[in-house]
Parts: structure tokens; C-alpha cells; sequence
């Protein structure tokens, strides 16, 4: 384990939310299209930002950190991490964030297509989700977490996290959906709605149960309740932020410019969104790897390799 | 993994994709276009018009609750709040009761004889129609020109402008203007009521562009007064299209034009526009009878 490499995958990680909250204010804004040229932006590296070229430029400065920040852990893990599998998915993380600038480039080259913003809006989520991961594979207590031998109760604990994260991510997806079919001057669409709201009922009960029954069947396991309490916390206040950027977004057709707290609201939204489905991937994660899949299976990978 | 856990796992994808799905369809596009305005269809016309002609004019009023134009936060980019410290919204502009900004156009109808307004053809004006930006708005606000009439866009403004039109049957541009460029000339090759021009730069920053295959439009001014001329002899569906809301508010009327003659067309708006789309009220079709008074 080496805390060096820990410490900076951690922070590629937060550098990662930070790119959602500016890539969320570039919508909120309607700033996508402040400049039509990419890389540069109105043909240059550092265009005066000025109006809503800040969010925009600003987005592409923030990605292009990331991006640089991502091929640093890649040659870190490289260098420092014996387990193959970590170096693969530290590669899969840079694949991933040059396709999330290619999708950003689409986006504005074809003027903001609903699926391509929406694919952009999903492959970030899925970034983030790997960068969290690569954080959580080189943690100290990923290292030394000792596998719990036998789980109460005819559900695995690890099927019913993998069951809410998949929920998690259809709603996120529907959430974008929804976010890239109407622009701030309209309204959103009825159906859509209503389906975002179902899938808020779905990820309440999976995430519900995953979260209930880890705290219920593992009170003493902190490895497991930590994520499931801040899961559960961080559910809750998602929940309060999408009816308060319901409402703040029904007024927003009648306003001269995208205006708080419609832009507040609905970006707060989009990061506790974030946050929720990478706090129930570390449950989930945790969960495999101290957990019994069945009776006779114990938990996977659970005898440390590393170094 | 054992047969329940599967089962409810397979469940749990099923129902999520299912909500997808069904999202993904049954969605109604509204658009603020009128693929028929002036004729859309009527792209092999080619008889022109040359007999004796009548104007359509009239006045737009305005009914509705007194509207305060909303002052416009120019904080992003402080040469708009230099250029137009008073930059105020220009959505319903009333003065005496008449509303600005109004376009009225002769959407359909028959020309003495029987013919289509749409079976004849116009001549594309040669001079280009001037939409500028200045003070961080666009000028004018409302606009109308003919199918592939150039439209020369310029940036009187000491910082840099993105014209972006939305049209629906057009396609659609994103350019920047930046501090003293030469104009931008362009032009619209299908009809289209209206075609919303914005600024992504200056997200307040909006024009409308009315798009038609014959000459007869007209923009009512500060007075609300418009005038359409060169109308031939017939019975027109006449419509007065207003801002508001996602897609704006069009009233049709039927007026009969005389040769040298003068019919009234007078539109009257409320407060109250349409939107396109209906939004998601609170909870609609939930009531409570125990909690209704009789």
C-alpha cells in the first residue's frame, strides 16, 4: 500500500466532483454554447471570460486538469501498484475521460444534440465512479479489511448494494434525460418527470435496503456502516434538493436569463446525485470485498495479494 | 448467487428499463414554427402577382395585468451594463395599452379568382435586413424577412457576441462576432414562424425572425400600429404572433382585402400566453374532497 498514491487518487477523485459541479453550471447556464469552437475556445487558449464564456472555458480548463491529472495516476499506479487489475482499470479511467472530451467536443460541433449531452452527462458519472474506485483500491482499510465469514439473512448484503447502484445509475441517466430535454426557457416535459420521480421511489428502496440492512446485519463492521450511513444521509438531502429544483425550475420559463435559485438548486442536485451513486459504489465495493457472496463463497478477493 | 437474489435482481433492472423506455417515447415535440406559414409548401410557385393590390393594417392592444418590463442582471459582463445600464426585458412592451413587437403576417388563404396565396410566387428583396447588437440586445427585437433574403448581422457592441438561431426547419448556426467584425450575412432557405435568435454569451439576448415566402409581414411599433401593404385582392387567414413563454402566442383572424382597399385587422392580447408545452402543476390530479368547502 503506498499513501502517496492513495492521497493522490483521492484528489484526482475531488478534482473529478469539481469537474461535474462546472460541467453542471455550463447547463444551468445554457452556456454550452458560448463558444462554437473546440478545443479553443473563439480561437484561442485564454479568451477573455466574459459573460457565459466563463462557464464554458471554465469547464474546459477544469477537464483538461483532470484529463492531465488522470495520466499522472495512470503512470503512478504504473510505477508504485503491483496489481495488474488496478493498472487496468487506471487505463480504463483514461479512456474514459479522453471519450468524455470527445463526447464534450460532439456536444458542441452538433450543437448540443440531446443524446450526446446526455452520454456526456453519463460517461462523467461513470468517471467519477472509477476514479472513486481507484481511491478505494489503494486505501489503507481496502488493504487490511478482514472478511467477515458467514451473513445473516437469505440476501446477500452485496446483491442488494450491486441492485441499488444499478438503480442509482438508470436514475442518473433518466436525471440527465431529463436535464438535456428542455432548455431553462421551457418547460420540462411531463412524462419525464414523472419517470424521474418513479426512479426517486425505486433508488429510495434499493438504496433504502442495501443501506438498512448493512446497518442492521453489520452494526459493529465501520468498513461497511460509514458509507451506508452517509449513503442514507446523503439520499435524503438528494431527495430535498430535487423537489426544491423542481420548484425553482417552474418558474424559470418566465425569467429574462437562467437566474438562482433555479441554477443552484438544480446543480447542487446534479453533484448530490454524483455523490450518492459514488458513496453506494464504495458500500458496494466494501461489501465485496468482505462479504460472503453465498454460503459457500466467501468474500471476493478477499485474501490480500498486494504488496 | 441463488435463484431469489436473482430473480429480484433481474426484477429491479427490468422495472428501471421499463421507466427508460417509457420515457423515451410518447413525448410530444412542440415547436413555435408554422411549416405553413406563407406557403412553406409552395416551393415551385412561380406565377407572380401583378394586378391591383390592398393593405392590411391595424393596431395591437394589450388587456392583460400591467406588465413591468423585468430589469436584466448584467453582472457576467460588465460592458453590457456600461453599454445599457437600464437593460430591461422586451417580452410584452406596452405603451398606452399597444403592444410592440407584435408579428403579423398573412398565413394562408385565396386570392380573387381562386388561387392560393401560396400558388404565387415574390421576388427576393436584394437588400440584406440589418439585425444588430447593441447594448447587449438584439435590433429589432422582432424581425421578418423572405425566404433566402440575406440577413447581415453586425456587433455594435465593445465585446463579443454569439448569434445562435434555433430554427426547427432551418438549420440551425452558432457563430461569434467578436468587438468590431465585419457583419455576418446569412440567410434562412425554408419558411418559418418564427425563427428564436439567442446569444449564448448573453443569455438574455433574444430575437425572433420571422421567415416567409411572400413580402406580407409586418412588426407592430412602440404605438402598436402595423401595416402590411401589396396584398392581393382575396380572403386571408391573418395571425399576430406575440413572445412569451416557450412558444409564444399566435391569434389568427380572417380579413377580405379589396384591390386599392384597406382591411382592419386589430389583435387584442391578454396576459396570459401560451407556452407550448404544459408543465407539471402541483400535484394536479390530486384532491381532497374531506378538505373542499361547499
Amino acid at each position: 500500500m503506498n499513501k502517496g498514491l492513495n492521497r493522490f487518487a483521492i484528489f484526482v477523485a475531488c478534482a473529478t466532483f469539481f469537474l461535474i459541479i462546472a460541467g453542471a453550471l455550463v447547463t444551468s447556464n445554457d452556456a454550452g454554447l458560448a463558444t462554437p469552437d473546440w478545443p479553443l475556445s473563439n480561437g484561442q487558449f485564454f479568451p477573455e471570460m466574459v459573460g457565459n464564456l466563463f462557464y464554458e472555458h471554465g469547464h474546459r480548463m477544469v477537464a483538461t486538469t483532470v484529463g492531465l491529472l488522470t495520466i499522472a495516476l495512470a503512470i503512478y499506479i504504473r510505477l508504485k501498484e503491483k496489481r495488474e487489475w488496478i493498472w487496468k482499470l487506471a487505463l480504463f479511467a483514461l479512456i474514459g475521460v479522453c471519450a468524455q472530451g470527445l463526447l464534450g467536443a460532439l456536444t458542441v460541433k452538433f450543437l448540443l444534440p440531446a443524446g450526446v449531452s446526455t452520454a456526456h452527462a453519463t460517461l462523467a458519472q461513470l468517471f467519477f465512479c472509477t476514479t472513486v474506485s481507484l481511491a478505494v483500491f489503494t486505501s489503507r482499510s481496502w488493504m487490511e479489511a478482514q472478511p467477515i465469514e458467514e451473513e445473516k439473512g437469505t440476501l446477500p448484503l452485496r446483491y442488494l448494494c450491486a441492485a441499488a447502484l444499478v438503480t442509482i445509475f438508470l436514475q442518473l441517466i433518466l436525471g440527465a434525460t431529463l436535464r438535456h430535454s428542455a432548455e431553462w426557457n421551457e418547460h420540462l416535459p411531463v412524462h419525464l418527470v414523472l419517470t424521474h420521480i418513479g426512479g426517486a421511489v425505486a433508488v429510495t428502496l434499493a438504496l433504502g435496503a442495501a443501506a438498512i440492512t448493512t446497518l442492521r446485519r453489520h452494526r459493529d463492521v465501520s468498513f461497511l456502516t460509514r458509507p451506508a450511513m452517509l449513503a442514507l444521509g446523503l439520499l435524503a438531502l438528494q431527495l430535498f434538493l430535487g423537489v426544491a429544483a423542481y420548484l425553482a425550475r417552474l418558474s424559470s420559463p418566465n425569467d429574462p436569463q437562467p437566474l438562482n435559485p433555479m441554477i443552484s438548486t438544480t446543480v447542487a442536485h446534479v453533484a448530490c446525485g454524483a455523490l450518492v451513486f459514488v458513496t453506494t459504489i464504495v458500500l458496494t465495493l466494501r461489501a465485496y470485498r468482505v462479504l460472503p457472496g453465498t454460503a459457500d463463497n466467501r468474500g471476493w478477493d478477499a485474501r490480500p495479494q498486494e504488496s | 448467487m441463488n435463484k431469489q437474489t436473482k430473480v429480484w435482481l433481474v426484477l429491479s433492472i427490468l422495472l428501471s428499463l421499463l421507466a427508460i423506455g417509457s420515457s423515451c417515447g410518447g413525448g410530444t415535440t412542440t415547436t413555435n414554427q408554422n411549416a405553413n406559414a406563407g406557403g412553406a409548401g409552395a416551393g415551385s410557385a412561380t406565377t407572380k402577382y401583378d394586378g391591383a393590390t390592398g393593405t392590411i393594417s391595424g393596431v395591437i392592444s394589450y388587456n392583460g395585468a400591467a406588465v413591468t418590463p423585468r430589469k436584466i442582471d448584467t453582472s457576467a459582463d460588465p460592458v453590457c451594463g456600461q453599454a445599457n445600464p437600464n437593460l430591461t426585458t422586451e417580452e410584452t412592451v406596452v405603451t398606452d395599452g399597444k403592444l410592440a413587437n407584435v408579428f403579423v403576417y398573412v398565413k394562408e388563404g385565396s386570392v380573387e379568382g381562386g388561387k392560393k396565396i401560396a400558388d404565387y410566387a415574390w421576388d427576393t428583396p436584394a437588400t440584406a435586413v440589418n439585425l444588430d447588437q447593441k447594448g447587449c440586445q438584439y435590433s429589432p427585437h422582432v424581425m421578418g424577412v423572405m425566404v433566402n433574403q440575406k440577413i447581415s448581422i453586425t456587433n455594435s457592441d465593445k465585446t463579443q457576441h454569439n448569434i445562435h438561431p434555433t430554427p426547427k426547419r432551418n438549420p440551425e448556426w452558432n457563430k461569434t462576432q467578436g468587438i468590431g467584425q465585419a457583419p455576418i450575412e446569412e440567410t434562412f432557405r425554408q419558411a418559418e414562424v418564427l425563427v428564436p435568435v439567442k446569444c449564448n454569451q448573453h443569455p438574455w439576448m433574444k430575437a425572433y425572425i420571422g421567415v416567409l415566402r411572400h413580402p406580407l409581414f409586418a412588426v407592430s411599433g412602440a404605438n402598436g400600429t402595423y401595416e402590411i401593404k401589396g396584398v392581393p385582392p382575396g380572403t386571408y387567414t391573418v395571425a399576430a404572433w406575440k413572445e412569451g413563454g416557450a412558444a409564444g402566442q399566435e391569434t389568427p383572424m380572417q380579413v377580405t382585402v379589396t384591390a386599392n382597399g384597406t382591411a382592419k385587422a386589430d389583435f387584442t392580447f391578454g396576459a396570459a400566453t401560451t407556452s407550448g408545452k404544459p408543465s407539471l402543476q402541483m400535484m394536479p390530479a390530486i384532491e381532497f374532497p374531506m378538505l373542499s368547502r361547499k
